[in-house]
């Protein structure tokens, strides 16, 4: 057995940070000893902040990116809202990438429609672009993107490039439009989205995330369209203290979210009691 | 399976004997209630009728604090503090609490084996001893109530000494050293032995398996008894604490009155606790006494795939030691009325 702990980090460096809104940012982070993080789309990470702690936080950049990744962290607890008081240069602690991901091997040739709610497009991301990447292997790309309010929306400049592009259609929605703000797409939550769009249930995969009271209305949407329950893949949010299924926080009934997770089929947990 | 015999006579000198092993941790009387699994000095001491001990078995390799990392904050710099563990004997551990050390064997061992909870797995070695059930146990439900591996040396009461079962290389050093204190096994110890097996099976309250409960427990899960039950719930997290194969556990960064350096700690948490359930922004996927309360019994009850038994091991501690009086056997009993196992 080797002695080398699971729990020990390894350092990385921040190469760069994008500011998005007042809580978000996005941090493009380098390991220290190289060797690249080889991860799958819609995996997580532990990251360490030392004297502070640790916490896990979903890999927003896709693996064809390969000599840094990157995260997308809202300052909402001790250890987030400490990484946002970083600067470039300054040093974290990387434990993973754990979990399963998105199936890429499975959803190829196949139509996918993204579903991103909120900081939702951060996991979501890392797939969107791995489908970019490899764009001839995937059939449509239907992002549908929805946020609280403008000044909200994250990856805004990326978000744009998405529209511009022609062999992606992406969608746009925010709940409110504050005054004083300006807002050319449609209103509403991103459900409202879904009866706007045209896809073919048979050969169409929804991708969801979001926060959780979004999922039931999202999955009850699709549901309607025709979408059969196999065909929605999404990604539970829990607090994995360790990543490797020792903890028991993200333990529901027999699974452990950061080991069997957090990537699920909907099939797979839609009678699993508290899963959504 | 190697079987030999200890005469009560002996079993002093045994005691003593195993102390050449590792420092000997046993069940001592501490209250009128309550036994604890104390370092031995003086082997007259070591209670042989205890069923339960305030802390599980699991306190010896899951202690309920324990520091990761020495952390230097100003040079974001750290280091483990893996240290090794001197040999330690456990005696008069219970079958089911056997079985829930493998039940956490598999959860710390099998995948992303965790070297502080291996180092000391290691370090143990434990001795079994045979017993009586009370009113609390149900062992025999959860199919744990006899165990096969996972102990040095197994002791079972005949009239005269201990029928005993040798488990391990290391069980088989201990004997292999110590022969003035073993003798063969004869017919009448087999006799006593079957009769010990048969006396034990038959004090138990409930006969059957629990093998369904965890689908019925699903299947009942809006019945008004979760909500009665709940209701009377403190939330104090005992029951999860005492449980032997409870094992959720948190983990923070304690800086020191320097800033200058921290430790990474980790210590037992409970889901009976609100915060458990908390993610990143206030949302709580068990926000409510009952949520919690449910989730203890679906998790106990969940299948433990390694081992084909449930996480529960039928030891009666969580309801032994619930302040308010919840009786985990007893309500499942209750869920399942109507089959009359």
């Amino acid at each position: 057995m080797s002695n080398e702990s699971i729990y020990l980090p390894r350092p990385a460096t921040i190469k760069n940070i994008t500011k998005f809104t007042e809580s978000e940012s996005l941090f493009e982070l380098v390991m220290d000893d190289n060797r690249p993080l080889n991860h799958q789309p819609g995996q997580f990470v532990e990251v360490s902040i030392m004297g502070i702690g640790e916490a896990p936080i979903s890999v927003s950049s896709s693996p064809t990116k390969k000599k840094s990744f990157e995260i997308c962290v809202r300052a909402v607890g001790n250890v987030t809202r400490a990484m946002h008081r970083l600067k470039i240069g300054d040093k974290v602690g990387i434990r993973g990438p754990f979990g399963k991901g998105f199936d890429t091997e499975f959803l190829k040739g196949k139509d996918i429609l993204f579903i991103a709610g909120g900081l939702g497009i951060a996991p979501l991301r890392s797939l969107i672009n791995y489908v970019l990447d490899h764009r001839a292997d995937y059939g449509r790309a239907i992002i549908l993107y929805g946020c609280k309010a403008p000044h909200e929306l994250l990856f805004r400049e990326e978000v744009i490039s998405w529209r511009k592009r022609k062999d992606i259609e992406c969608h746009l929605t925010v709940d409110k439009v504050p005054e004083g703000e300006h807002w050319d797409h449609n209103v509403g939550v991103v459900t409202t989205l879904i009866p706007k769009i045209d896809f073919n249930p048979s050969t169409t995969y929804a991708v969801v995330c979001g926060p959780p009271i979004m999922y039931r209305f999202v999955i009850r949407t699709l549901k309607e369209r025709g979408l059969a329950e196999d065909h929605i893949i999404l990604s539970l949010e829990r607090r994995m203290k360790c990543g490797v299924g020792k903890c028991g926080h993200c333990q529901i009934n027999g699974i452990y979210v950061c080991q069997d997770g957090p990537v699920f089929n909907y099939s797979e947990i839609k009678d699993l009691p508290e899963a959504l | 399976m190697r079987y030999v015999k200890i005469y009560n006579e002996k079993m002093q000198e045994f005691l003593e004997r195993l102390k050449n092993y590792g420092k000997l941790y046993a069940p001592v009387k501490i209250s009128d209630k309550f036994y604890d699994r104390k370092e031995i000095d003086d082997v007259k001491k070591i209670s042989f009728d205890c069923l339960r001990t305030i802390m599980p078995a699991k306190k010896f390799f899951i202690p309920p604090y324990e520091e990761l990392f020495e952390i230097d904050i100003e040079n974001a710099d750290y280091k483990e503090k893996i240290e090794e563990t001197e040999p330690f004997v456990l005696f008069g551990l219970h079958a089911c609490e056997i079985v829930a050390l493998r039940i956490l064997d598999g959860v710390y061992l099998d995948e992303f084996p965790d070297i502080y909870y291996a180092n000391r797995r290691k370090a143990g070695i434990i001795i079994g001893l045979s017993c009586l059930p009370d009113e609390y146990c149900f062992c025999n439900l959860t199919r744990t109530d006899f165990v096969d591996i996972g102990f040095e040396l197994f002791l079972h009461e005949l009239p005269d000494g201990y029928l005993i079962r040798v488990g391990s290389p290391k069980g088989h050093k201990i004997v292999d050293e110590n022969p003035d204190l073993f003798s063969e096994v004869k017919k009448e110890d087999i006799d006593a032995f079957k009769m010990f097996e048969e006396k034990r099976q038959k004090l138990f309250k409930y006969y059957g398996s629990f093998d369904n409960i965890r689908y019925i427990l699903e299947l009942t899960m809006k019945d008004k008894i979760w909500d009665e039950e709940a209701e009377k719930c403190l939330g104090c997290g005992n029951c999860t604490m005492t449980c032997p194969t409870c094992r959720c556990y948190d983990v923070q960064d304690i800086p020191d009155i320097d800033g200058k350096h921290a430790k990474r700690i980790r210590f037992w948490d409970s889901c009976q606790f609100r915060s458990h359930g908390l993610v990143a922004g206030g949302h709580n996927f068990r926000p409510t006494k009952k949520d919690r309360f449910l989730n203890r019994y679906i998790c106990k009850n969940a299948y433990f795939y390694p081992l084909g038994t449930s996480y529960c091991v039928g030891c009666g501690n969580c309801t032994y030691f619930c302040p308010a009086n919840i009786n985990f056997l007893e309500n499942l009993i209750e869920i399942r009325r109507g089959i009359n196992a």
